[in-house]
């Protein structure tokens, strides 16, 4: 398996409709969610398989490379 | 410094799984806390609420209008192209189901707001102590057999000692990963649903479900009564099955526009949106550790047919409660050993069949020629909810 650059999630929260289906189908250890039960926003992920993008109905989390935002406080 | 209080069960989540454990357990004299981390049980909705009365009745839940939409009579299957076979109760069994007593319905569409508190209530009724606004953060089994358990309740940090802990915290469960159990699904068993509740769209007291690859990949596609008129629409696709990786947000526009329902759906007006993953997986191999138990959706207690997960929740729950009742009178150990025969009994009551739901899901699933694969659907649906199935009671 390739090693996967790690990321970070952006959701759209309009969009949300805080179904938990991100989280239930991640396979991060435990605690990577949300305030909102979504999956985690503010921490990297760096297995970065995408299954939470794929899974949720609305199509509303994107993601960006984090070493972009690891400069950021 | 005061003894850390010390509960026989505490119970993560009180959907129909933990709420129906803590009840069981609590009638039979334990001493359980059941827990939640939100404001108002079964809100956001995630879930379309049928379940049948034979369900209810075989845990002791009275069938009140405090949590019922509407009652059910049947089914309707429809394949691909549109043609239904019936399967309504009322023309098959005319002298036992109908809408007026001594006739009886098959079953209901609930209120899972209404229907989770009442859960609750019942369980708060047995003896159960219940806060709401407390999440499950961990636990740690101690030298002394019992176990640590970390929340937080309004912002406050608690510990607490039990001897057993008892993860009833949905399909986004947390507990099981904190003991290590291997809770992670397939992308290609995780159904990824969106529906809407409706205006304008007639139903008839029957649970239609929709099969075809074209309007549902991987899952179906439902239209069930809501009660005061209104209608669910919605569906549930495996995102690898998805032609040019749809959404369900797509597939569900698409059926509502371009199905053969289309005519019946062109005045309806959405109430309500609600969505979530549907597991259409295998049961956990293993759902027990040391000090620990999972139960319903948090053990993929879900059946892989039909998706439904409210009966199995219901039903394991009781099963669980019953198991604590007496692992703790029998004053044996909560170790991972003695643990092993909740999952057995939940194995010989249900977990069994269950399994081979899931066998011949896959089977299903794994066949290429999507035709077929479409019959087949179509046909084991059918099937499932004729008055001789062999699953009837899940
Ligand atoms: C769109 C959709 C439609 C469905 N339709 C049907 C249907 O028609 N019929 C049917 O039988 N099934 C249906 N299901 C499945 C059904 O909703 C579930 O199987 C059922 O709710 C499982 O019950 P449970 O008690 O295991 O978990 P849940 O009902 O998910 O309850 C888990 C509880 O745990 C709480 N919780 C989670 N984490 C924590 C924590 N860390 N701390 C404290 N509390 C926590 C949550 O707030 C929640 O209240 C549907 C599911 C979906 C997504
Ligand atoms: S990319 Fe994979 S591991 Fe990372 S948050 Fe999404 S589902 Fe979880
Ligand atoms: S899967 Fe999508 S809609 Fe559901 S909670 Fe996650 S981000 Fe929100």
């Amino acid at each position: 398996m390739t090693k996967k650059a790690p990321v970070l999630f952006d959701i759209g929260w309009n969009a949300c409709i805080n179904c938990g289906a991100c989280v239930a189908i991640c396979p991060q250890e435990a605690g990577f969610v949300s305030a909102f039960d979504t999956i985690a926003v503010n921490t990297p992920c760096d297995i970065a398989c995408m299954l939470c993008e794929d899974i949720c109905p609305v199509v509303t989390i994107t993601h960006r490379p984090a070493a972009a935002n690891s400069t950021t406080s | 410094m005061p003894a850390t209080p010390h509960y026989d069960i505490v119970v993560i989540g009180s959907g129909p799984a933990g709420a129906t454990t803590a009840r069981y357990a609590a009638e039979r004299g334990l001493s359980v806390l059941l827990v939640d981390k939100r404001q108002e049980l079964g809100a956001p909705v995630q879930c379309s609420g049928a379940v049948s009365r034979h369900a209810l009745e075989e845990v002791g839940i009275p069938l009140e209008a405090e949590f019922i939409h509407e009652a059910i009579f049947g089914f309707g299957i429809y394949n691909q192209a549109g043609e239904q076979k019936k399967i309504d109760y009322r023309l098959l069994k005319p002298e036992e189901y109908g809408p007026e007593a001594p006739k009886k319905p098959l079953g209901y569409v609930v209120d899972r707001r209404r229907f989770d508190r009442y859960l609750m209530t019942m369980a708060e009724r047995a003896g159960v102590e219940v806060w709401l606004k407390t999440e499950g953060l961990g636990y740690r089994p101690q030298p002394d057999g019992s176990c640590r358990v970390y929340l937080r309740r309004f912002n406050e940090e608690i510990e607490l000692s039990a001897k057993v802990l008892v993860g009833a915290d949905g399909l986004q469960s947390q507990v099981g990963k904190w003991a290590g159990l291997r809770t992670h699904m397939k992308i290609t068993e995780l159904a990824s649903c969106l529906q809407f509740v409706v205006d304008h769209v007639e139903t008839d007291g029957l649970l239609e479900i929709i099969t075809g690859h074209e309007w549902a990949p991987g899952g179906y596609a439902w239209v069930f009564p809501k009660g005061y008129g209104y209608a669910e629409i919605g569906l549930g696709v495996i995102r690898t099955m998805a032609d040019d990786g749809q959404s369900a947000q797509e597939y569900l526009d698409k059926f509502i526009r371009q199905s053969f329902f289309k005519e019946r759906f062109a005045d309806c007006r959405v109430l309500e949106i609600q969505g979530g993953g549907v597991p259409l997986a295998a049961p956990l191999r293993q759902q027990f550790a040391d000090n620990l138990i999972l139960v319903g959706d948090a053990a993929r207690h879900v059946n892989p047919i039909t998706g439904g997960g409210i009966h199995t929740a219901l039903s394991g729950g009781r099963i669980a409660g019953g198991f604590l009742a007496g692992l703790v009178d029998e004053g044996r150990a909560a170790t991972e050993a003695e643990l092993e025969g909740y999952q057995q009994s939940w194995l010989d009551e249900l977990g069994t069949k269950m399994w081979k739901l899931y066998d011949t899901k896959t089977d299903i699933f794994r066949e290429s020629d999507i035709s077929v694969r479409d019959e087949r659907l179509y046909a084991t649906m059918s099937g499932y909810f004729s008055p001789d199935s062999e699953y009837k009671k899940i």
